[in-house]
């Protein structure tokens, strides 16, 4: 099986030469510096250990209080990363400080106290459509190359990693490709207005994340711990068809509103009483459309999503008012942030290693997005498709657990695994009749085995199987040596 | 022009001249047939597909019938059968079809085709290396054609004609070409194989595939009641018991018998009888190695051979361990296996229903085929229908296919590639519960899909008014079929 793990960001198109001006300006210069990373990211096909590391070049901007913004996808997983003078070349070793994956942002600070002093920060300020930004590179020498676009677009869109969505940028320029482009600083009179995140060479289309979405992030690093951007816990869904309408009860007396289709356990919604069914009228006293949008007074029509993502923080309340069975009323959602570890099928797992165990041979892990995307850029067709499907309903399909899905990946071939070689891509969902609620649940059940045998049963055939207890623990050193595992499992 | 038949992928076609008897009385005795075809519209299923056809081979069988793969002659309006050395196009008729074995019994009416052939009589399974011939009308030429080749191996495999279905094979290395399909395979003078299936040439060479004469035989004895029931299956699933813990949590002997039922299908004919995490140690006497094989007549085969011998009403009997104590049982096939959505499906009609321009269509391999659906979910139901026991909730699953844009339907293109769970509250579980769901008159009709939180819903009042109009733009004749019924046989 061929797994390969994506992490390809900006891939700039080389060649086509355009608008760029060459202009060095050195008060810019001096606000952006060269960010180097090595990054190695666990091998989630055999979690004991790591694929092969390699390096990144990018551009981190300069922000008050000694510190430099870069996309959290450059520093995801590194392994060591280091600041770069434009000109010069000096370099210091440098550190990541607050890193959120969901936002695609990272901080990062040196020790060095002097190495960054000469440098003058940048303010952040925000854009609308319409402005005229200038995308920044750093040629070879340390010259400054700009690139001048205009704003296009702001919406509420999926960011990389997470399903979230949250504000982006959008401006259509072509771009040349220069060595570190990864992390470019979008900049409005010598002002950062967003970072890029993403850049398609055939329509020309960067994404940036925004000015917003950046100071929300300053703004949660400045008080740790780091909390996230909250959410509201909903799924919802237009209500246009007329049809629909009235059969809901609304009249023209109440126009907007969405329909909530799924209110996600234990979340701030569910907190404040908010049901499936109920239509989402107004979010902070702002009204909401028929296709979920609000008027806001810089972005005109976008996402209400923005207004409790990005205009509020984990722990502050926000006044919902909804509509159930004719009847309007006010519910204070508690906004929380929704930690990556409450998913039953984990989002990411970045600098994180996976967990596991090795079971006589049987390599079991906890199903996660991040396994799944090691099939590469088609992995929602490559990938196993119960566990696609899994990770896609994971929200109806697991409400009353397990709170992981514990699966065998594969068999390590030993004399305690013969007839067993074949299997692969099996849930377990009990061991010696323990139901598992996640791996962690693995040592307990372990001492449960009856006469001698450990019993493993899963969800599909061949339903169970059985391993010699006392032969799986006589024979766990020689088998780490004959496939060289450093451990056999990791369950913290 | 004629297209001749072969299965794609494992293309079809065998033929091989016997190395002695009489040629001349086998060459009278093989047919070409002809086929005009029109294949189902899952599309737009109130209309006829397009026409089509090919040509394949077939032979005299009995004293007046011809035998030849059910793919010839699948989905026929119109058949005809030509013998070397008669100008005469005979027009023929399919008597018994059988699509889980590739194998169909076809009836001349003319009995002056009979005149001058002998029936073919049916000999055993050839050995490995020695030499078969291939009779048959393929490719490359007007009159038929003999090849020649040697018996590679005998194993079982999928018969690409419906798919799901796996039996007896004999792999030949003849030359087979398109419009062999139906040929017989002699040796000494008798029949042994049907060429059926091979590959295309830039898959694999000089490897041809022919039913075998037990598979011959069995759809021969099963339509003797002048009904072919079906192919009996067990729709259990085993577990070899090669593992030394395996074996003592299961109470087995060091002797390498018995293997664990891994699964039990409850609509299968074992439902109810058979558990996980039985041992099966014998089948009709057989005993079952721990691999799953058995010896049959001195060939060593799996033990669902045994199974493939049985007809409806037979029964079979198991020794099984269960709980480490021996217990004997017998299981009576009393029904062929139920839920064959993921077999290919021919002379049938989509069924649909067709309400408000939503088309709802049962999923199959056919509609799967005929749309493309990218939808996961779909996949998901579509693959673990059976090993999920997903039948169980919903005996068919039925998809919103297609819309025909209307007003009354603008706003719900988001529901494309849905499956329905229930509607006003009652749950669909067949095309039959969703037409009587339709024929109620509630104000709203709300329709629930799995999966979605959002109800699709219509009034009544606008379904109403939006009837005709939808009827007469897009042309529709009829606004339901509800069973997949056989259209009748090319005549």
């Amino acid at each position: 099986m061929r797994r390969i793990l994506l992490s390809a960001l900006l891939l700039f198109s080389a060649l086509s030469p355009l608008f760029a001006d060459d202009e060095a300006k050195p008060d810019k210069v001096l606000s952006i510096i060269r960010v180097n990373v090595t990054n190695q990211p666990w091998d989630f096909a055999r979690p004991w250990g790591k694929r092969p590391p390699y390096s990144r070049r990018a551009l981190g901007t300069v922000i008050a209080g000694n510190r430099v913004l870069v996309t959290a996808e450059l520093v995801a997983n590194a392994n060591y990363v280091e600041f770069e003078t434009p000109e010069g070349g000096q370099k210091v070793p440098a550190m990541v400080d607050v890193v959120d994956y969901e936002a695609n942002l990272a901080l990062l600070k040196t020790d060095d106290p002097d190495f960054l002093k000469p440098i003058k920060p940048l303010e952040i300020t925000t854009a609308t459509v319409g402005d005229n930004l200038s995308v920044l590179q750093l040629e070879a020498t340390g010259n400054l190359l700009t690139t001048h676009a205009t704003m296009t677009t702001a919406e509420v869109t999926r960011y990389p990693l997470n399903e979230l969505p949250l504000l982006i940028y959008r401006l259509t320029t072509p771009l040349q490709f220069r060595d570190s482009s990864f992390t470019l600083p979008v900049v409005k009179d010598d002002k950062l207005v967003g970072l890029m995140m993403r850049y398609d060479n055939t329509t020309n289309n960067a994404d940036l994340i925004p000015a917003p979405v950046i100071q929300h992030f300053l703004t949660d690093a400045a008080k740790p711990p780091y909390r996230g951007f909250p959410r509201s816990g909903i799924a919802s869904d237009q209500t246009r068809d007329p049809q629909f309408r009235r059969y809901i009860g609304l009249t023209a007396a109440t126009p907007g509103g969405v329909y909530v289709t799924e209110v996600f356990k234990d979340g701030p919604a569910e907190k404040a009483g908010i049901q499936s069914g109920d239509v989402l009228l107004r979010v902070d006293g702002q009204a909401v459309d028929q296709d979920g949008n609000y008027k806001d007074p810089d972005y005109g029509k976008i996402s209400v999503t923005h207004l409790f993502s990005t205009k509020h923080f984990d722990g502050e309340k926000v006044k919902f008012t909804v509509f159930r069975k004719g009847e309007t009323m006010n519910l204070d959602v508690p906004l929380a942030h929704r930690s990556v570890e409450s998913y039953v099928v984990e989002p990411y797992v970045i600098d994180r290693p996976p967990k596991f165990y090795v079971l006589g041979g049987l390599v079991l892990e906890e199903l996660s997005r991040q396994y799944l995307k090691e099939y590469g850029n088609d992995w929602m067709k490559k990938a196993p498709e119960e566990f696609i499907y899994y990770d896609q309903q994971q929200d109806n399909l697991f409400r009353d657990g397990p709170k992981k899905i514990v699966f065998l990946n594969r068999v390590l071939p030993s004399d305690l695994t013969v007839g067993y070689e074949d299997l692969t891509h099996l849930v377990v969902t009990k061991i010696n009749g323990v139901p598992l609620q996640s791996l962690a649940d693995i040592p307990a059940a372990l001492a449960k085995a009856t006469d001698g045998v450990h019993k493993i049963e899963f969800d599909s055939e061949p339903s169970v199987i059985y391993l010699d207890a006392a032969q799986v623990t006589a024979e766990e050193r020689s088998f780490m040596q004959k496939y060289r595992l450093p451990t056999l499992q990791r369950l913290q | 022009m004629i297209r001749r038949i072969w299965q794609i992928a494992l293309a079809v076609s065998l033929l091989a001249v016997a190395a002695h008897a009489q040629p001349n009385e086998i060459r009278k005795s093989v047919a070409r047939i002809t086929n005009t075809a029109q294949e189902p519209n899952y599309r737009v299923p109130w209309l006829a597909g397009p026409l089509g056809g090919g040509s394949g081979t077939g032979w005299v069988v009995g004293h007046d019938r011809l035998l030849t793969n059910a793919h010839v002659v699948s989905n026929a309006r119109f058949l005809t059968v030509e013998k070397e050395n008669d100008p005469k196009k005979y027009i023929a008729t399919v008597e018994h079809i059988a699509h889980d074995c590739d194998l169909a019994l076809l009836k001349v009416d003319d009995p002056t085709f009979f005149k001058d052939t002998k029936p073919l009589p049916l000999g055993g399974i050839p050995e490995l290396e020695s030499t078969v011939a291939v009779f048959g009308y393929p490719i490359g030429g007007e009159r038929l054609s003999v090849t020649q080749g040697v018996v590679s191996r005998i194993d079982f495999r999928v018969y690409t004609h419906s798919v799901v279905d796996s039996h007896l094979t004999i792999q030949i290395d003849a030359a087979i070409n398109p419009g062999n399909s139906g040929g017989p395979v002699i040796q000494e003078g008798k029949v042994v194989g049907v060429a059926f299936q091979g590959f295309s040439g830039d898959v694999a060479q000089n490897v041809g595939y022919m039913i075998p004469t037990p598979v011959i035989q069995h759809f021969l004895d099963d339509i003797k009641d002048g009904h072919y029931d079906r192919y009996m299956d067990l729709s259990i699933g085993i577990q070899n018991t090669l593992n030394p813990a395996m074996r003592k949590a299961l109470g087995l002997k060091d002797d390498d018998r018995g293997v664990m039922v891994s699964s039990v299908q409850s609509a299968g004919v074992c439902g109810g009888h058979l558990q996980v995490g039985d041992v099966l140690l014998a089948i009709d006497g057989h005993e079952i190695a721990s691999d799953g094989m058995v010896e049959l007549e001195g060939e060593r085969v799996l033990m669902s051979e045994v199974a493939e011998r049985k007809f409806l009403g037979d029964s079979v009997k198991f020794s099984v361990l269960r709980d480490k104590q021996p217990m004997e049982m017998s299981i009576k096939f009393d029904r062929a296996w139920p839920y064959t959505m993921q077999a290919s499906a021919y002379d049938t009609q989509p069924p649909y229903v067709l309400f408000a321009g939503l088309l709802f269509q049962p999923l199959s391999r056919n509609l799967l085929g005929a749309y493309q659906f990218g939808n996961e979910r779909i996949h998901y139901f579509y693959d673990f229908f059976i090993s999920k026991e997903l039948y169980k909730e919903h005996p068919q699953l039925l998809v919103l296919s297609a819309i025909l844009p209307d007003p009354l339907n603008t706003y719900l293109n988001e529901f494309r590639e849905g499956i329905v769970e229930e509607i006003n509250g009652k749950k669909i579980g067949t095309i039959k519960d969703m037409a009587a769901a339709f024929s109620e008159k509630p104000d709203f009709y709300v329709i629930k899909f799995i999966g979605k939180g959002r109800p699709l819903v219509l009034e009544r009042s606008a379904v109403e008014a939006a009837r005709a109009r939808i009827k007469a733009r897009y042309n529709v004749s009829e606004e339901q079929n509800l069973e997949s019924t056989e259209t009748s046989p090319a005549s």
